[in-house]
């Protein structure tokens, strides 16, 4: 991964009449790093994504891509591959016709067989679109998003749909892709694959950046939890909201350090810890602190 | 471009409902006028014939193909997957539209070569060429403007109508009345002027350059055609 960027937004804003759905947004995505783009509903991801790959215009602010317009098809999209939210294939054609039409329109060359291998479609090769089941469309998707290997790809929630194989394959693929140099830009609602994968992510709310960074950036902000139950007559040795049937919780910034007296407390006092969680802030805590400011 | 004609030529001949549609049912109804063609002279002229045979060709085989493709290619996505690609929208358009366009020259030069040959043949070839050609630009600009307007193929078979029942109504009107009262009214309708061209053309008696004069008014629907379907063409489905 290196500082260069692939993708430059600066001060993007984007209407719709009188709703402003991207209010001065300006960010960057560097050669080879998996950039999350996150939000909650309505936040912008979508119009910003479009006007990123070219599908609408700005109404305000410029971007880059590969240093040109991303509307200039001709210089930006053979660099450039799509996985769209939404199938958009010809019900009417097979999966091998599918891939080698847009697979032509691309600007990249490649061999059908391989890609259909990749996404393990090649039973499939000969099926109409229209008789593929949803997983199978967005593993369709996802092939003729990396036809021709380019050094930009926008996958749009890529595992909606898929089965925990599927999911797997399609990550494996993607890492394959990240090791010759690709760049990601992803948009998911699965925000555990964003937390495990991300380089760095950008929190969208309301049309602008709530926050930007990695994940540890992200997450450092909020206290980890720790949970666990007592019997009636002990009390833990560290501040902790008293729950229902003795359960108690913990929010500490020092996670490993206040689980280890907590841990060391219970041996001491030959007390069981019934029901013992702990672990980091996650995304999703991120997420619903979001949805409280 | 071409690969998207494949595709599309591909997809014709998979889909008996375009395919009925396209091919079938105005070389039927060609057929009929070919095989009473003596009646339809005697009431109109063989000129009238030709003339209602491309036009049948043309609102169905062409221009409501080309909006039920648009509208149909749109609602799926498959347009916004299209303009994923390094293909220019003026090639994705070109690709989508040229086999019904292809198609229905096929159809109307078979029909008008088998009417030429079971009755009599055309006084003037090259203005019957030149009045076909101008029926399909203004066909295809329309089918392009009626997209716009178009939201799914069972749509299209409301918005098609007005044009495809009016551009047939106005041959009739024209082939059977002449363009000798209101004159200028028929040939500004849509089809009035190419409908007399095609008049001349098969009936002769006409001074070539009083007939060419005639393509204007066709080509200003396809320059009218055009600019609104600039304003009217969407690439996605309204959200």
């Amino acid at each position: 991964m290196t500082k260069t960027p692939v993708i430059e937004v600066d001060r993007l804003d984007v209407r719709y009449g009188d709703f402003h759905a991207v209010k001065d947004l300006s960010f960057q995505v560097r050669h080879g790093e998996l950039y999350a783009l996150l939000g909650t509903n309505g936040a912008g991801k979508t119009s910003t994504l479009e006007v990123i790959e070219g599908h609408r215009k700005p109404t305000s602010g410029t971007v880059r891509v590969f240093g040109h317009s991303p509307e200039d098809r001709r210089a930006v999209r053979p660099r450039m591959g799509i996985m769209l939210q939404e199938s958009g294939f010809s019900p009417d054609l097979t999966v091998r016709e599918s891939i080698r039409l847009i697979g032509s329109l691309s600007g990249r060359s490649d061999e059908v067989g391989r890609v259909l291998g990749i996404v393990s479609l090649t039973e499939k090769a000969g099926t109409k679109v229209s008789q593929l089941s949803g997983g199978e469309k967005r593993r369709l998707d996802f092939a003729t998003a990396v036809f021709g290997a380019p050094e930009l790809i926008f996958l749009d929630e890529p595992t909606t749909g898929l089965d925990i194989q599927s999911r797997d394959a399609l990550w494996d693929a993607v890492d394959r892709l990240r090791e010759q140099g690709a760049t990601i830009v992803l948009t998911t609602h699965y925000l555990e694959e964003a937390q495990q994968r991300a380089d760095r992510i950008g929190l969208m709310h309301r049309g602008t950046f709530h926050r930007e960074g990695t994940v540890t950036e992200l997450t450092r902000t909020l206290p980890a939890v720790i949970r666990f139950a007592l019997p009636e007559a002990a009390t833990p040795p560290l501040h902790a909201a008293r729950g229902s049937n003795g359960s108690f919780l913990v929010e500490t910034f020092e996670l490993q350090k206040d689980l280890h007296l907590l841990l060391g407390w219970a041996h001491d006092h030959d007390v069981e810890l019934n029901e013992l969680q702990a672990g980091p802030t996650r995304l999703d805590d991120v997420f619903r602190a979001i949805g409280t400011a | 471009m071409l690969s998207i004609a494949l595709s599309e030529l591909v997809q014709i001949f998979r889909n008996r409902l375009v395919l009925v549609n396209s091919i079938i049912m105005p070389a039927a109804v060609s057929a009929f006028f070919i095989y009473r063609h003596e009646v339809f002279a005697s009431v109109a002229s063989l000129g009238y014939i030709a003339a209602v045979v491309m036009f049948t060709v043309g609102a169905f085989g062409l221009y409501t193909s080309a909006v039920t493709t648009l509208a149909a290619r749109r609602q799926n996505l498959f347009l916004k997957r299209l303009r994923s690609t390094a293909a220019p929208d003026t090639g994705i358009l070109a690709g989508l539209l040229l086999p019904v366009t292809a198609l229905a020259l096929v159809q109307v030069s078979v029909i008008l070569i088998v009417l030429a040959a079971v009755a009599s043949q055309p006084a003037n070839v090259f203005l019957l060429v030149a009045a076909v050609l101008a029926m399909m630009a203004m066909m295809i600009g329309l089918g392009l403007a009626t997209a716009g307007l178009t939201n799914s193929p069972e749509h299209a078979q409301v918005t098609t109508l007005p044009v495809s029942l009016g551009v047939i109504a106005v041959t009739s009107w024209v082939g059977i009345s002449g363009t000798e009262e209101l004159t200028l009214l028929k040939r500004l309708l849509p089809g009035g002027a190419a409908t007399e061209l095609v008049l001349n053309a098969w009936n002769g008696g006409v001074a070539l350059g009083e007939s060419l004069v005639l393509l204007a008014p066709t080509l200003s629907w396809v320059v009218v055609a055009v600019a609104l379907a600039s304003r009217l063409f969407r690439w996605e489905p309204r959200r």
